[in-house]
């Protein structure tokens, strides 16, 4: 297999205060087997670790789940300190119950896309840009 | 390919302190870029961080060691950087790295850098040039730098010639024997740790250990317990590579140094598998060749 291209690197986190992480682990799967280099930093992550943690794994993408319905205070937070951090590169994608009319505001803030629950790993493998064959285990 | 200048600007932002610059350039190291410019920036410079290298099998702990190491470091005040290796798919490439999770007691904290790295398939057990990563961190400013890195075969020489302590993990179980031959760096391990110390069965291993290392007229190699769990041992185990020697730090012409550059030419003609080598692996497959002959005809490859 060629390394020529390099892989996507993708920080997934938990934020907030609910404590399941049965959906993260199978996107973070789904992602490694599509050629992802998936970088699970866990539960109950606050904001500033989380950018912390992007910045110093360079990551190109992160990954939030929010389950908790806090995402319109925790969102916010993050994009300014990623800001602040002077990584406006990294790309944010959002998954998690998110209602259809607080999408645009989100995408408003910055961030890349939101996934709600259902979507199909190959489609946010298709998204990140990963080149390997998405295997379903 | 990163332009001259934007390394230029990276290594002025490197000197200034600023820590995206630090993880921009680490990445680049890793990737095999802008070595020359970096090792330039380090040459001269002298730190006394030393890299700490934990090895030994998937699922022995390194991780959680690693997390309690970093709280004790802190507790002391001081501050460490992490770079953990895990080898990604052979398959898809792709990896699946979860060791900062067992490390997270301490997420959000300035004086903990944690780095995450795919190992290439089919390369070595540490990604190339760390050593350069692992100075870049040291000069950045951080007191300690810990590698974790599974050991497996070849890929041991690489730690031993980086690092300027291994220290070999084992843990007690079943088949004990397996685990011996498996281990293979007994030779390079400059302290051996029985983890999981909490577990039954963990003197004994202790004591094996003691016997297998330990040969009269040999210089002894300390094995210390420990428990990531009960954190029996933390300390004293930190205590002990604090005061141990280092092993002597790889000059610029030393041999071993020459070898693993050759070891990373060789890998690195076969990051992608050459197409027209696959005439030379049927024929093996086929039982056409015999393996000498068919590293030989692979080797040839390399040369020309
Ligand atoms: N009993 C016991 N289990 C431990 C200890 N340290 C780690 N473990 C467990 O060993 C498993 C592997 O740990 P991990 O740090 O991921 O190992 P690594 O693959 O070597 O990095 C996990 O389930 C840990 O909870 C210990 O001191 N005692
Ligand atoms: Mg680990």
């Amino acid at each position: 297999m060629s390394h020529l291209t390099r892989a996507p690197r993708i920080v997934l986190a938990k934020v907030g205060l609910d404590g399941h992480d049965r959906g993260v682990k199978v996107v973070a799967r789904g992602l490694r087997d599509a050629g992802c280099h998936v970088i699970y930093a866990g539960l109950w992550q606050q904001p500033e670790a989380v950018v912390q943690t992007v910045g110093d794994e360079d990551a190109d993408w992160l990954g939030i789940s929010i389950l908790s319905g806090a995402h319109m205070t925790l969102v916010p937070r993050i994009m300014e300190l990623l800001e602040a951090a002077g990584l406006e590169h990294v790309q944010v994608l959002l998954g998690g119950i998110i209602p259809d009319d607080d999408v645009p505001k989100l995408q408003e803030l910055g961030v890349a896309r939101v996934f709600g629950p259902g979507t199909s790993i190959p489609e946010i493998a298709k998204f990140v840009g990963a080149v390997g064959e998405p295997s379903d285990d | 390919m990163t332009e001259v200048v934007a390394i230029r600007e990276l290594l002025d932002r490197f000197r200034n302190g600023d820590r995206q610059a630090l993880n921009r350039l680490v990445s680049l190291v890793s990737r095999g870029e802008a070595l020359e410019e970096v090792r330039v920036e380090l040459s001269g410079i002298k730190h006394d961080a030393r890299l700490i290298a934990l090895t030994g099998n998937s699922g022995v702990g390194k991780s959680t060691l690693v997390g309690q190491l970093i709280e004790h470091i802190r507790s002391q005040g001081e501050t460490v950087a992490v770079l953990a290796c895990d080898p990604e798919s052979v398959l898809t490439g792709g990896a699946l790295l979860g060791d900062r999770v067992r490390m997270s007691a301490h997420a959000g904290d300035v004086g903990v850098w944690v780095r995450s790295l795919a190992t290439t398939s089919g390369r070595q057990s540490v990604t190339a040039h760390l050593d350069l990563a692992a100075q870049l961190l040291a000069q950045y400013g951080f007191d300690h730098v810990i590698l974790e890195t599974v050991g497996a075969g070849q890929g041991d020489v690489a730690v031993d010639a980086i690092a300027d302590v291994v220290v070999l993990l084992i843990q007690p179980e079943i088949g004990d024997e397996l685990q011996w031959e498996k281990a293979g760096v007994l030779e390079v391990a400059d302290v051996v740790v029985v983890h999981k110390g909490d577990l039954p069965g963990a003197a004994q291993t202790e004591t094996q250990a003691r016997e297998l290392l330990n040969l009269p007229g040999c210089e002894e190699t300390p094995v210390v317990r420990v428990s990531s769990k009960t954190k029996e041992g933390i300390a004293e185990l930190w205590e002990l590579l604090a005061d141990l020697p280092s092993r002597q730090r790889v000059s610029s012409r030393d041999t071993r140094r020459l070898l693993r550059l050759v070891q990373e030419y060789i890998a690195d003609q076969f990051a992608a598998w050459p197409e027209d080598m696959n005439s030379v692996a049927e024929d093996w497959a086929a039982g056409k060749l015999t393996d000498a002959d068919a590293v030989q005809r692979i080797l040839a490859h390399v040369v020309d």
